[in-house]
């Protein structure tokens, strides 16, 4: 029943090594193998887009017909996600002993 | 065919036990009762005690029939997931030495089963007192002065919850005159009054917004295992009885809609790892009344497989940081970073829980919140369709990256600590297989579920929609912070809806030990002046002054009396 496609297996593994090789890449200092883990993470962002162009979306919603629309959705929503989170710091972020220095 | 035993029983008599034991033989020992508690479950399973659906362990009480075991496929799910979790979460604290807090915690436990088996509200409100008070206790077991006042935060809300809860049950009890739990009437005029209370009830233990606060304020100040434990039961116990008894209740999917979002700003602005992940659960357990209250066979289904999958990946994760705690003694973001160096198989138990959670093709979490928000797309729900997608990309910035990388990639710390003990590690190695194992090999899950399963996760559109999603949020997040905008940590907390209640609360308290106890003080003084000028009348002429006031309220009687009796004289004649 639940037959996982070989090529879907295959993105599914380069999705995770993209993922894995991101922080290895990003991780201060650098790795000395950090450039090429960057180059993969590039690769498979690549391979992503491109194979979304060779899928029958089901369209529930009118914008799945959009090229690589959850890409983009993904890309802008974590973007929106953290300068959200940058301005609402400003107004909910206190000190550690905030509570403390209330008597509370 | 052999009398059923309650789960829940075995883990709380398991627990009582506990002092009886020293030393290795006290280590092995505590493996018993989780073991046996699974055996039992799977035996059920294998209809030694009867074809499931059944119900056993009836106690008469009060003219009414109380039901201990109420065992069909939902609340056998529930019981299965709590119990197949309790065995590694017990490997994972095999080390710890205090026997009352095994003992708290395997009561909790118990509770909680005892909560999915009871098959009436008086039976359900029982257990679901004790789990308070056993949560309660193992928040205490963190032994700080934040653990304790955090303690006696968590049981306010608990108990007020329990009693909107018990006002509930009497009011549906006297307008209905039965006690069964199951599906409670919202709609009709004469239980909504109870409803809504057995409601609100529910959704304070599941840390629905604004009424969450208790969450992420108790759950980080446990113990390294009090708070793998924490994340399990409560919150699973609330989506459970919700599952049970407003399974499509509209206002519950947009509630769940809300609680999906509202979270993941604060995991993005916290600095205590332990907390990131407390506002994560609460945003996984969104993902869960969402689906119930969409009501589809589809959405259920959907709620219930992801709260079986989110309790393993969720205590895998709790469980890895508390293994990072565990060893450096800070759960705290900014002073940690480049602990894959020397925590390799932490590391890799964490990135399966983090990719479990982000819901990776291939991990659990991808092949349970499918079915959430596909039912959303059937139900032509946009609105809520683009929350949870929204919410896909929250969880994956906090728990699929900010966790991992900053703990163990990130800036390095200078920490060089090892992996943790090997039981430990041992207790997370079986969670990551069940993670990858459920995401692999669904189909024995979706054969527990409530509703027949037509639904498959692994196709081309799905795959690639979530690849593409998570592949260029990390896109994003790395453009973030290599460029400097991804704010840094800093040592601060967030205000959360509990600022009013704590604020408020500080003042009460300053209102009773100032003005208050100075106006008490104030009165006490002038009492005791007034008692101390009688006493030295007394002292000095006690004789006399017993004759005076004798003689003073023997004259007053009498001037009553003629007083009276003139009035009615005049009166009368």
């Amino acid at each position: 029943m639940m037959k996982v496609d070989l090529l879907l297996a295959v993105l599914a593994i380069l999705g995770i090594i993209g993922y894995v090789f991101l922080f290895l890449g990003t991780a201060e200092p650098r790795h000395r193998h950090g450039n090429l883990f960057l180059t993969i993470v590039a690769f498979s962002l690549i391979i992503m887009v491109m194979a979304g162009l060779f899928v029958q979306w089901p369209v529930e919603f009118a914008w799945q017909e959009v090229t690589a629309f959850y890409a983009i959705f993904g890309f802008s929503a974590f973007t929106f996600l953290i300068y959200a989170a940058k301005g609402l710091r400003l107004w909910l972020s206190k000190d550690e002993d905030y509570y403390k220095k209330k008597g509370v | 065919m052999i009398g059923w035993l309650h789960p829940g029983f075995i883990l709380i008599i398991g627990a009582l036990l506990i002092p009886l034991f020293k030393g290795k033989w006290k280590q092995a020992y505590l493996i018993i009762p989780p073991l046996a508690a699974l055996i039992d479950v799977i035996l059920m399973y294998t209809g030694v005690f009867g074809e499931i659906p059944f119900s056993s362990w009836h106690l008469p009480f009060l003219g009414y029939d109380l039901v201990f075991g109420r065992v069909d496929k939902l609340s056998f799910l529930f019981a299965l997931a709590f119990s197949l979790a309790s065995v590694p979460v017990m490997i994972y604290s095999l080390h710890v030495k205090s026997s009352s807090e095994h003992m708290c915690q395997l009561v909790y436990a118990g509770s909680a089963l005892g909560v999915v088996f009871a098959g009436d509200l008086i039976t359900l409100y029982f257990f679901w007192e004790i789990m308070s008070v056993a949560s309660m206790l193992v928040i205490w077991h963190g032994a700080t002065e934040k653990a304790h006042s955090a303690g006696f935060r968590y049981i306010m809300w608990h108990i007020a919850g329990g009693i909107i809860l018990l006002a509930g049950i009497v009011i549906y009890i006297a307008s209905t005159g039965s006690i069964t739990f199951d599906a409670i009437g919202w709609n009709s005029g004469s239980t909504y009054l109870a409803a809504m209370l057995i409601f609100l009830g529910f959704i304070i233990n599941a840390g629905v917004p604004p009424l969450h606060a208790w969450l992420p304020d108790a759950y980080p100040e446990s113990t390294v295992t009090g708070s793998v434990y924490l994340s399990i039961f409560t919150t699973k116990s609330a989506v459970y009885v919700l599952a049970r008894g407003f399974t499509g209740f509209g206002p519950l999917m947009w509630l769940g809609a809300i609680m999906v979002i509202y979270p993941i700003f604060y995991a993005v602005l916290e600095n205590n790892l332990r907390r990131v992940l407390s506002y994560s659960l609460i945003n996984q357990v969104g993902f869960m009344l969402c689906g119930i209250g969409m009501g589809t066979a589809l959405s259920l289904n959907g709620a219930t497989s992801h709260a079986f999958a989110h309790i393993i990946y969720k205590s895998l994760l709790f469980m890895s940081v508390g293994s990072v705690l565990f060893r450096t003694g800070t759960a705290k973001i900014t002073d940690l970073g480049g602990l894959y160096k020397t925590m390799p198989l932490t590391t890799i138990f964490c990135l399966v829980g983090a990719a479990s959670i982000s819901a990776f093709p291939l991990f659990s979490g991808f092949v349970t919140k499918a079915m959430v928000v596909q039912a959303s797309a059937f139900g032509g729900l946009a609105i809520v369709y683009v929350l949870l997608q929204l919410a896909s990309a929250g969880v994956f910035e906090h728990a699929g990256i900010k966790v991992p990388f900053f703990t163990f990639f990130g800036n390095d710390s200078g920490l060089r600590v090892k992996d943790p003990p090997l039981n430990m590690l041992f207790g997370m190695g079986i969670m990551a297989f069940l993670c990858i194992f459920i995401g692999l090999y669904p189909y024995p899950l979706y054969q527990l579920l409530p509703y027949p399963v037509d639904f498959d996760a692994y196709t081309a559109p799905h795959v690639i929609e979530s690849l593409q999603l998570l592949l260029f949020a990390s896109f994003a997040f790395f453009l973030l912070i290599t460029s400097g905008i991804y704010p840094p940590e800093g040592r601060t907390i967030s205000l959360d809806t509990d600022w009013p209640l704590r604020l408020a609360g500080g003042k009460f308290i300053w209102f009773v030990k100032g003005p208050l106890t100075s106006f008490s003080n104030w009165m006490d003084g002038n009492v005791k002046r007034i008692a101390a000028d009688f006493s030295l009348l007394g002292e000095e002429k006690e004789e006399r002054v017993f004759i005076g006031v004798s003689v003073m309220l023997a004259l007053l009687f009498l001037a009553f009396y003629l007083i009276v009796e003139l009035l009615y004289q005049w009166i009368f004649s």
